[in-house]
């Protein structure tokens, strides 16, 4: 006879779960071995859109009409530098790309506000790209951890001597074969120890040990050795 | 007799003015200072719009016009006649349209040019200032072209554009002159309060015939003292070469004294440590050497820049400019020449070309300008004339109204000249002459 599975002893019920965390040590694993290499993939495409880019602004730079007037008008501010305030040079990020070393000091201060306004929309959406990855880790090592988590439930149980126990998984879980054969034999084994029981409630007690003995030669154990 | 005649002798030597030891540059120095400055005029004739006469700030293509370079032009033309280069139709037209042009087309502000304007229809561009050294440039440019042509339209005209500019109006209720204006934010935050190229600006505010700045004006702009390597010197803040010699290419200092300064022997001082700043970076920078020197404000490898030396400001990566150490040649004429040589011989490939000296040169990045600017084209050239013919434009210059009126109201004194020598006239490489005091 087939045993019946009380709601309660469901995992979870419906198809949500409380707990994102469910396996932690496992989780934060997980993550660090998907975000990071994830990552590493989306910062070089970004390094190489960005470089891209530069090639670009840069290249637009040598069209020579642009580039006089680019040159007039960093000479006027220049001019008024040398004349009212002359300014040190400092660090910046223009030299990542040796070519603006060439220009002159406007076009250079022209691109490097092209440059920080670049690298502010960049930032932001990489804070978001970072957000973005570390919920998708989150959620795809959800699938791993809630089945494992679900499987160690049931093996304790079982353990405990409850073999009405059972896997449910939630739909787009990892484990559904494994949990399937699992449940299959947790329902063998319950069939056969609930036909075990029953024998033993029979007042015939040589046919009830007959009966026992039927169903314990089918199965091979330690003390068959 | 001989005892008569040896006594008369030794009372003229003891009675002749204590001399500094004067250069006498050779025939073929002569010749090459020459060369030199007939090349140097054809930037402004080349470059200097056909019909506005206004003149470009750099030889670089698109470049607007310079109210400063325009005045050099001025002087370069009239000087350019003088010596025989143009002719007097070529010149003197060159000049009238010039001038012409600034009176009824130029926009200007209560007789300020703006800095820069267009070639074509002479209105301001790049939302420069009207400005006030660059306008005292190119009045001082249009002064002396006047003293060229004394009772013609020339002077007329430049006499004109010298009494519509109001001076005070420039000082903005304050002790100095103001460095400019602009329509959008009114008068620019720096004055001219301390010891730079001032000193040609305030001249001409303070003996203008028309709302002049008080003398006051001249008295009171600081005169900071600061020393490097034992030469004293009031110096400017940039510690660029050529603000000891924008000034001193129209005015003769030689003798004036203010406040007990002698502002040529200070230009002279200047130029000293100027060159002995760089020297002391030789090592580190291929371009400096004893022939080798002139740390002034000039296009570089980076843009343009105020280079400069000790005292002062002392911005330099190794970047030399040809024309600073040519427009020292009236206060070290020796140092000087042997470098004006130096670069014409050594790496006049690639830096002298058909308007002269190009802007700068930078050795340690292999670099060369490839454009010729204005300003540094046209105090080359004065400070050429003033050396190889006897001062010239000092004379000129210094005999106008203008410079008398400023001289009296400073109470500037005239010291005994430490030279009488004649000096030297165009093409005349005598030994005999000697222009200027080393």
């Amino acid at each position: 006879m087939r045993a019946k599975i009380a709601p309660e002893d469901f995992i979870m019920t419906g198809n949500r779960r409380r707990r994102f965390f469910i396996n932690k040590p496992l989780q934060v694993r997980y993550m660090f071995a998907v975000a990071i290499p994830l990552l590493l993939i989306c910062c070089t495409a970004m390094f190489g859109f960005y470089l891209g880019i530069w090639g670009g602004v840069l290249g637009a730079f040598t069209d020579e009409e642009m580039r006089n007037d680019m040159l007039t008008a960093s000479r006027m501010v220049e001019y008024e530098q040398a004349r009212y305030q002359p300014s040190k040079p400092s660090f910046s990020v223009l030299s990542l790309f040796r070519e603006t070393d060439k220009l002159s000091q406007r076009q250079q201060e022209v691109l490097q506000g092209i440059l920080n306004e670049t690298n502010r929309a960049i930032l932001w959406k990489l804070l978001l790209l970072l957000a973005f990855t570390a919920w998708g880790s989150i959620f795809i090592s959800h699938k791993i951890a809630g089945p494992l988590y679900r499987f160690s439930k049931v093996f304790n149980e079982v353990e405990a001597g409850n073999y009405r126990s059972r896997i449910f998984l939630r739909k787009g879980d990892e484990g559904h074969p494994v949990a399937r054969e699992l449940n299959e034999a947790l329902e063998t084994t319950d069939r056969l120890l609930s036909d075990l029981k029953n024998a033993l409630r029979d007042p015939n007690q040589a046919q009830a040990l007959a009966r026992i003995k039927e169903k314990l030669d089918r199965i091979k154990t330690s003390a068959d050795v | 007799m001989f005892r008569r005649s040896l006594c008369f002798l030794l009372i003229i030597f003891l009675s002749l003015p204590t001399t500094v030891s004067a250069y006498i540059p050779t025939p073929e120095e002569n010749e090459l200072l020459t060369t030199i400055e007939r090349d140097t005029l054809q930037y402004f004739i080349r470059l200097s719009d056909k019909n506005t006469g206004l003149t470009r700030d750099s030889s670089r293509t698109g470049s607007p016009c310079s109210i400063a370079a325009t005045g050099f032009a001025l002087a370069a033309f009239a000087i350019g006649n003088e010596r025989g280069w143009i002719t007097k139709e070529y010149a003197y037209g060159r000049i009238l349209s010039t001038l012409k042009v600034l009176k009824e087309k130029a926009e200007h502000q209560n007789g300020f040019f703006y800095h820069f304007l267009d070639a074509r229809t002479a209105k301001r561009v790049w939302a420069s200032e009207a400005s006030s050294i660059d306008t005292a440039l190119l009045l001082a440019g249009a002064l002396l072209a006047a003293q060229y042509y004394p009772g013609t339209e020339v002077e007329t005209i430049a006499h004109e554009l010298y009494r519509r500019v109001n001076w005070r109006w420039m000082m903005n209720g304050s002790k100095f002159i103001c460095m400019g204006w602009t329509p959008e934010s009114g008068f620019l935050p720096y004055y001219w309060d301390s010891y730079n190229e001032l000193m040609l600006l305030v001249a001409l505010a303070v003996g203008a015939p028309e709302n002049a700045c008080p003398p006051s004006t001249w008295h009171d702009w600081l005169r900071p003292e600061g020393n490097y390597n034992g030469h004293r010197v009031i110096f400017a803040s940039s510690g660029s070469l050529f603000t000891y010699q924008y000034s001193h290419a129209f005015i003769d200092f030689r003798g004036l004294k203010d406040q007990g300064n002698d502002f040529f022997e200070n230009s002279r001082e200047a130029t000293l440590a100027n060159r002995d700043f760089s020297m002391s970076f030789s090592e580190k920078h291929k371009g400096y050497s004893e022939n080798s020197w002139g740390l002034s404000a000039s296009v570089g490898p980076g843009g343009y820049k105020a280079y400069g030396a000790l005292p002062g400001g002392a911005i330099h990566d190794g970047t030399i400019a040809p024309y600073a150490a040519l427009s020292s040649l009236p206060f070290t004429p020796e140092l000087s020449v042997a470098a004006v040589k130096f670069f014409h011989k050594s790496y006049g490939k690639s830096l002298y070309g058909n308007f002269g000296f190009k802007g700068a040169f930078n050795l340690d990045k292999m670099w060369c300008a490839d454009e010729y600017l204005g300003i540094d084209q046209g105090i080359s050239l004065l400070m050429l004339e003033n050396f190889l013919n006897d001062g010239a434009v000092w004379k000129k210059f210094m005999a106008l109204d203008a410079i008398k009126k400023w001289r009296a109201v400073t109470g500037l004194t005239t010291a005994p000249r430490e030279t009488v020598s004649p000096g030297l006239s165009s093409g005349a490489a005598t030994q005999a002459a000697s222009p200027l005091p080393q």
